[in-house]
C-alpha cells in the first residue's frame, strides 16, 4: 500500500499549489475586468450615416461604441482596420448594445452612396455598424478635439486606434485595430463594458 | 553518479512545476502579459507602471498582474533551463558511455532549447492554439525522457533493483497502451480548450457550460477514451497485484497512483462538463496529466529493468 507520510505529502503540495494558483486566477481575473477609466468626454458633433441618417453625440448614449477612423479607397491600414472591425462586428450580433462606427476622413470621395457600397461590401446589414461622414472641418476637429488624433495630413495621415467609447459618451480606451493583441484587450473589454451595462440597465 | 541522478530528479520536480506555471498563465489567461519576447515591454524587468512603456507598444496592453504572471513563467522557464543544463553537463561527466541514462538528457536538453523557442512563437502568434498543443507536448516528452534517465540512473547506481521482479506478459503492451491514451487525451483535451476559447470569442458572455455543450462530439471521445483508460489501469493494478508474480514496491506505487489519478482526472472531468468551466479545476485537469505521463513512464522503465537481468 502506499506509505501514509507519501499521502500526506501529496495533500499538502496539492493545496498549496491550489491555493497559490487560486489567489493568482482571482487576482488577474481582477486585472481583467478592471475597466480603464475616463479619459474625456466626446465633444458636440453632428455627422451624417450611409443611410442618410442624423448621427451625434446624443447617438452615443446607452450603447458602447467602438469608433474609428477610415476612408474607402484607402489602400494601407484601412482594409486590415475594417478587416477587424467585420469580425467583432460578426462575433458581437447578439448583442445590439454595442454599436461600430466609421468615420471617413475623406469626405468628398466618400459620399453617402460610397459608404453605402463600403457597408454593403462589409456584410453590414443591421444598425449596429454605421458609416459616418460630414464636411472635412467638422471631420478634423472632432478627431483632433474629441480624440486628440493628429489631423495635418489627412486623410493618408488617419490614426489606426479603434476608440472605446462608454454608455455615457466617454472615451475610455484606445487600441490598436491592426494589431491582433490589441484586439483581444478590446473584446474582454468589450465583455466587461456590455455586462457592466446589462447590470446597471436592470 | 549520485549527483547526477540528484539532479535529474530535481529537474523532475523543476519541470513539473513549471508545467503547472504553464497552465496557470493559460488559465489566467495572462499568456500575452509581455507582448514581446525574451524582454517584456522592453525591460529585463516587467513595468511596475505605464509610464515606463516604450513607445512602440501600444499601451493599452499593458496589465501589471498579467505581465507578472507571463514574466514568472518566463524567469521560471529559464531556471529550469539551466538545471536541465547541469543534469545534462553531470550525465556527460558520469554516464557519457550509459546510452540509456544520457541519451534521453541529451534530447531533452536540446528539446528544452526548442520549448523556449516555441514559447516565443506563441507570443508572435498571439496564443495560436496549435502552437500552444505542441508547447504542452514538448514539455511532456521532456519530462519523459528525464524520468526514464533518472530511473536507468538509478538503476546503474543503486544495482538491478527490479532483478526479483517478474511481470505478466501483458505488462508491456498494457503501459504502452495506457501511455498511448493519454497522449491522445492530452490532444483531444487541448481541441476541447481550444474550442472553447474559439466559441467564447463567437459568443462573448455566454456561460462556459453552453459553451461546452455546443462543442462537436469529440469532447465524448474524451469520455469514452477516459472510460477506456480507467479499464486499463483496472487491468495493469490487477495483473501487478498477482500473487502469481513477483512485482517491485516502485511498480506497485507507481500503479496506485496511476489508479488513483485516473480516478481523480474522471471526477474533475465530469465535474467541469456539470459543474462549472472552473479554471482552478482545469489547470489541475491539465496538471494531472502531465503527471500521469511520468507514472506511465515510470512504470514502463520499471518493467524494462526488470527485462534486463
Amino acid at each position: 500500500m502506499i506509505k501514509k507520510s507519501y499521502i500526506i505529502s501529496i495533500v499538502v503540495i496539492v493545496s498549496f499549489l491550489g491555493i497559490s494558483a487560486t489567489w493568482v486566477i482571482s487576482k488577474a481575473n481582477e486585472s481583467i475586468n478592471e475597466l480603464p477609466a475616463v479619459i474625456k468626454k466626446v465633444p458636440d458633433f453632428s455627422m451624417t450615416s450611409h443611410i442618410g441618417e442624423n448621427f451625434n453625440q446624443d447617438s452615443l448614449l446607452n450603447k458602447i461604441s467602438i469608433l474609428d477612423f477610415i476612408f474607402t479607397s484607402c489602400p494601407g491600414p484601412c482594409p486590415i482596420m475594417s478587416n477587424n472591425m467585420r469580425t467583432l462586428y460578426r462575433q458581437y450580433k447578439l448583442h445590439p448594445d454595442l454599436q461600430f462606427i466609421s468615420i471617413s476622413v475623406d469626405p468628398e470621395f466618400d459620399t453617402q452612396e460610397v459608404l453605402k457600397n463600403y457597408a454593403d461590401a462589409n456584410g453590414v446589414n443591421d444598425e449596429r455598424w454605421k458609416f459616418l461622414r460630414a464636411d472635412m472641418e467638422s471631420v478634423k476637429k472632432l478627431s483632433t478635439d474629441g480624440f486628440m488624433f493628429m489631423s495635418e495630413s489627412l486623410p493618408a495621415g488617419h490614426s489606426v486606434k479603434f476608440v472605446l467609447i462608454d454608455e455615457n459618451g466617454d472615451v475610455r480606451q484606445y487600441y490598436n485595430g491592426t494589431d491582433d493583441g490589441s484586439i483581444s484587450i478590446l473584446r474582454t473589454h468589450i465583455n466587461s463594458f456590455l455586462k457592466n451595462l446589462k447590470k446597471e440597465s436592470v | 553518479m549520485n549527483r547526477y541522478f540528484n539532479f535529474s530528479l530535481l529537474s523532475m520536480v523543476f519541470t513539473y512545476l513549471l508545467i503547472f506555471i504553464g497552465g496557470l498563465v493559460r488559465v489566467s489567461g495572462a499568456g500575452m502579459g509581455c507582448p514581446d519576447w525574451p524582454k517584456c515591454f522592453g525591460r529585463w524587468i516587467p513595468p511596475t507602471s505605464l509610464s515606463q512603456l516604450p513607445d512602440y507598444i501600444d499601451p493599452e496592453k499593458f496589465n501589471l498582474v498579467l505581465a507578472w504572471v507571463e514574466y514568472l513563467n518566463r524567469l521560471f522557464g529559464a531556471l529550469v533551463g539551466l538545471i536541465i543544463l547541469i543534469t545534462f553537463i553531470l550525465g556527460y561527466i558520469h554516464f557519457k558511455k550509459s546510452k540509456k541514462v544520457f541519451a534521453p538528457i541529451t534530447v531533452a536538453f536540446f528539446l528544452t532549447l526548442l520549448e523556449g523557442w516555441v514559447g516565443a512563437k506563441l507570443v508572435d502568434t498571439v496564443l495560436d492554439p496549435i502552437t500552444i498543443t505542441i508547447h504542452l507536448l514538448l514539455a511532456l516528452v521532456i519530462i519523459g525522457l528525464i524520468i526514464y534517465s533518472a530511473i536507468q540512473a538509478y538503476y546503474a547506481i543503486a544495482g538491478n533493483f527490479e532483478s526479483k521482479s517478474s511481470y505478466h506478459p501483458h505488462t508491456k503492451p498494457i503501459i504502452l497502451g495506457i501511455l498511448i491514451c493519454i497522449f491522445i487525451e492530452i490532444i483531444i483535451g487541448t481541441e476541447i480548450r481550444g474550442g472553447l476559447d474559439m466559441s467564447r470569442k463567437e459568443n462573448p458572455l455566454i456561460e462556459g457550460v453552453i459553451l461546452l455543450k455546443m462543442l462537436g462530439p469529440f469532447k465524448y471521445m474524451h469520455t469514452i477514451l477516459g472510460f477506456t483508460l480507467l479499464g486499463l489501469t483496472i487491468y495493469l493494478w490487477k495483473i501487478v497485484n498477482d500473487i502469481k508474480f513477483i512485482s517491485s514496491s516502485f511498480m506497485v506505487n507507481s500503479v496506485n497512483f496511476i489508479m488513483g489519478l485516473i480516478i481523480t482526472q474522471i471526477i474533475l472531468g465530469e465535474a467541469l462538463v456539470f459543474l462549472e468551466v472552473k479554471p482552478l479545476m482545469q489547470l489541475f485537469h491539465m496538471w494531472f496529466s502531465s503527471l500521469l505521463v511520468g507514472l506511465s513512464v515510470a512504470s514502463f522503465t520499471f518493467y524494462k529493468i526488470s527485462m534486463a537481468k
